[in-house]
């Protein structure tokens, strides 16, 4: 469960209004697709969830848990992926899932099975003992997709997370992603890929200069009143991000 | 057509020059931030305090320069002390290029992009080139400056000696540099072809390390028996025979102390003329060199070898670590990371292990047989120095300890380190505090690691007892804590974490800087304070102790404002 309200952030000491008064509540079980233009404010929004940033005003709660008040339980609930797979490039895969496994406390045994199977899913079990400098891009997101899965966290986050993937990668995600919240766990993600959200979210959200524009089922975004019936979801977006 | 052509290539090497220098050294930010954006004016006041915290040991280099002229001027000999400085500076460009060279060369990331523009190897080499001239004089500033200077106003040298001093100042590193330059990339030439680069690009600058030292151990013994006393008047009674005997091994530094004292007249210019003219011709070689050898060197070279095997269920479960806390596991990736980046280990765990072996091997240069030359028998000066009183010896040998393991950038630059992965220690469930204690047990273990080795040093150099080694090294050990701290909550204040080359976040950090700065002024305190302390007649016991607790007494408090900085601090910085 994530909690967003009244949210607002901007940059540069208030010249730039990157989120402007969000609110929006994602409940256990559901994903929930974040789309919006570039520079709408998406990844904004993503880091004040996972306490990357600091709203300047409203609240962000993930589990009830306020993440500015008790951020190292609202972090243990929590995993992130970012839109650049930033990771320690001197460090082995395996090391790197090992230091994941030890700071959110993933016993043992959970780790070898749930480490044994993404690796595997992943086609990454041949190169885990390699630094991660020697992965390509591809490799590496995928890397930081196994350790955001590996502390079986209640809410996963994650910005852009199929940008750079193989179709087969991408579709191994799309699957685990549904697995993921039919055990009641939340799900919440940023794309530009209309097919994508269409077909996998629960729920949708359009973010546009800051502010939420349409949030809600695919049934419910098509019965918005200025839309004619039978509207495409990437026809509903052009209309409503158009100016 | 060529002429333009000439032009046109001259105009474009020099804005890739600029553009390097621009990259490296950011005064442009720095300025910005300082008066447009009035942000970082507080800084001001720092370096302030800071500089004049490094006034009394300018002071004191001063007072020994000047010391040695008066010893030496009198014999004709006073020359030699130029040829030394000069000397002493260049052998630690020889020092630092190592570690400058391989770093600009190999290991800074803006040669990705650099690489695919049209441009020739040796221009971009020659705007890295740049980069580390400016590195090297500020390097040498501190030994070879204070030299120059004293000399110049107790020789009352005129405008002659004035101008030669810059020119040769501007050209010292030319020389030293072509050759480190020249060494490193015939050797990066080798490794690229073999697979454990990083290593190997360890030992190799390692081995150059070691014969740089070589080469100033034998510029420091001049092998021959024991001069009679015949032969000792008559040396020091031939002008400038120390002079010569000194800089014999490396003529460049005769050509310019005769150069400098010279100034405009007798062999002054043709000195100078000597050495621009050999500093141009390597600085040729290594411009035709670069057009040969350096590209080679360095494509492939951040390609890394690794085997693709899978690993057994059995391998695999050895492997996966069986929950280690978690303070553990962010000291692991503290140690893991920091030895595996070149520049990080270069800077850190080397460093302290590497700078007391130096200090031995410019203890013992020049005693015995060649050290009647210019009585630069260092040992012995400790010995005596040390033997009058023991509470001297043991400070003497904690400040030395002390410098040796604290003295490097592992504390400042701890945060800086993670640059862009800084957000994984955001979002993982640790709190800042016991982060930064596990970041704190890292540097410290390194400043013990220093410790250790400036320990046995110590007793070897300066033959104390094992009591008094013990008490110095304790008072080291406490010393560590806070030093360590300090360079921490500096870092912390405002970490340095958007470079692309990891060079930036520690040889060109800021932070590291002003730690250093705030270090030196501690030490400064504490050694007045224990001053004040001898003055006051109190017994040795007593003085040591007082100084101990004080010391421990800061540690705590400061390791306290540390943890309660970290909490604060953690939630601030955005990234
Ligand atoms: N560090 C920053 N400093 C200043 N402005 C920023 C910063 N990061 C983002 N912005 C601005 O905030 C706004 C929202 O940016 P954000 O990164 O949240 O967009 P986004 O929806 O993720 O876009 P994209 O689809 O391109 O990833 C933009 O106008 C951007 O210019
Ligand atoms: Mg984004």
């Amino acid at each position: 469960m994530i909690e967003l309200t009244d949210v607002s952030k901007s940059y540069n000491r208030g010249k730039v209004k990157a989120v402007d008064g969000l609110t929006l509540t994602v409940k256990p079980g559901e994903i929930f697709g974040f789309l919006g233009p570039n520079g709408a404010g998406k990844t904004t929004t993503i880091k004040m969830i996972v306490g990357l940033l600091r709203p300047d005003a409203g609240s962000v709660a993930v589990e009830g848990y306020d993440v500015a008040k008790e951020p190292l339980k609202a972090k243990q609930v929590t995993t992130y992926v970012p839109d650049y797979p930033a990771v320690y490039e001197r460090l082995t895969g395996l090391e790197y899932l090992n230091f994941i496994g030890d700071v959110y406390g993933v016993p043992r045994e959970a780790r070898l099975d749930r480490i044994g199977r993404w690796l595997e899913i992943f086609e990454l079990a041949s190169v885990v003992t390699n630094p991660i400098q020697s992965y390509s891009h591809g490799m590496k997101q995928k890397i930081v997709l196994t350790a955001a899965l590996l502390p079986a966290p209640r809410v996963m986050v994650l910005d852009e997370p199929l940008v750079g993937l193989d179709p087969r990668a991408a579709h191994q995600i799309k699957e685990l992603f549904r697995e993921h919240c039919d055990e009641g766990k939340t799900l919440f993600f940023s794309t530009h890929i209309m097919e994508v959200a269409e077909k996998l979210c629960d729920r949708i959200g359009i973010i546009h200069k800051g502010r939420l524009v349409a949030c809600g089922t695919m049934e419910e975004l098509k019965s918005i009143d200025r839309t004619e019936a039978g509207q495409s979801l990437e026809e509903i977006f052009l209309e409503l991000t158009d100016k | 057509m060529s002429g333009l052509g000439g032009l046109n290539r001259l105009s474009r090497l020099a804005t890739v020059v600029r553009a390097g220098l621009r990259s490296n050294f950011g005064l442009a930010i720095l300025k910005h931030r300082l008066f447009k954006e009035k942000k970082d004016r507080w800084l001001v006041p720092v370096f302030a305090l800071a500089g004049l915290g490094v006034l009394p040991t300018l002071y004191g280099i001063v007072l020994l320069i000047k010391g040695a002229y008066a010893i030496l001027a009198p014999m004709g000999q006073e020359r030699a002390l130029l040829t030394l400085g000069v000397l002493a500076g260049q052998l630690l460009i020889l020092l630092f290029g190592i570690y400058y060279v391989i770093s600009a060369f190999y290991f800074s990331r803006d040669l990705e992009f650099l690489i695919p523009l049209p441009l020739r190897p040796s221009e971009v080499m020659i705007s890295k080139f740049a980069v580390i001239m400016i590195n090297e004089y500020l390097t040498v500033a501190a030994i070879v400056l204070p030299v120059v200077v004293t000399y110049g106003v107790m020789a009352k040298g005129g405008i002659g000696y004035w101008v030669n001093a810059v020119l040769v100042y501007l050209a010292l590193p030319v020389i030293p540099l072509a050759l480190v330059s020249l060494l490193v990339v015939a050797m990066m030439r080798f490794i690229n072809v073999s697979r454990k680069k990083d290593i190997l690009i360890l030992v190799g600058s390692i081995v150059l390390i070691v014969l740089a030292l070589a080469l100033q151990i034998g510029l420091g013994r001049t092998a021959g028996p024991q001069p009679s006393a015949q032969a000792v008047t008559a040396f020091f009674t031939s002008p400038d025979s120390l002079l010569n005997r000194v800089g014999s091994k490396f003529p460049p530094s005769i050509w310019a102390t005769k150069a400098v004292a010279a100034g405009f007249s007798s062999e002054g210019p043709a000195n100078l003329a000597l050495l621009l003219g050999v500093s141009l011709a390597f600085f040729a070689g290594i411009v035709v060199m670069a057009e040969k050898l350096f590209y080679r060197g360095l494509i492939g070279l951040s390609e890394t070898t690794g085997k693709k095997r899978r690993l057994t269920r059995d391998e695999m479960s050895r492997r996966v670590s069986s929950g280690r806390r978690a303070v553990a596991a962010v000291f692991g990736r503290e140690w893991k990371i920091m030895n595996r980046t070149p520049i990080f280990l270069l800077n850190g765990v080397l460093v302290v292990v590497i700078v007391p072996v130096i200090f031995v091997l410019l203890a013992n240069m020049g005693s015995g047989r060649g050290g009647s030359g210019g009585g630069g028998d260092l040992s012995a000066i400790l010995k005596t120095m040390t033997s009058a009183n023991p509470l001297f010896a043991i400070l003497a040998a904690a400040l030395f300890m002390t410098v040796c393991g604290s003295l490097n950038g592992t504390s400042s630059s701890t945060f800086s380190r993670e640059g862009a992965q800084f957000w994984i220690s955001r979002v993982i469930p640790v709190a800042p505090r016991e982060q930064a204690a596990a970041k704190f047990l890292h540097s410290y273990l390194v400043a013990m690691l220093g410790v250790v080795t400036a320990t046995v040093v110590a007793a070897i150099v300066l033959h104390l007892k094992a009591v008094h080694l013990a008490a110095a090294a304790g008072l080291a050990l406490v010393a560590g804590v806070l030093l360590t701290v300090v360079g921490m909550i500096i870092d912390l204040a405002r970490p340095l974490l958007n470079w692309t080359n990891p060079q930036k976040a520690i040889k060109q950090n800021f932070n590291v800087l002003l730690a250093t700065l705030a270090d030196i002024g501690i030490l400064t305190a504490v050694f007045f304070g224990a001053k004040a302390l001898i003055k006051a007649k109190l017994a040795t016991t007593v003085v040591l102790g007082v100084v101990f607790l004080a010391l421990a007494a800061a540690a705590a408090l400061s390791f306290g404002i540390l943890l309660r900085f970290a909490d604060k601090r953690y939630p601030e910085i955005e990234s």
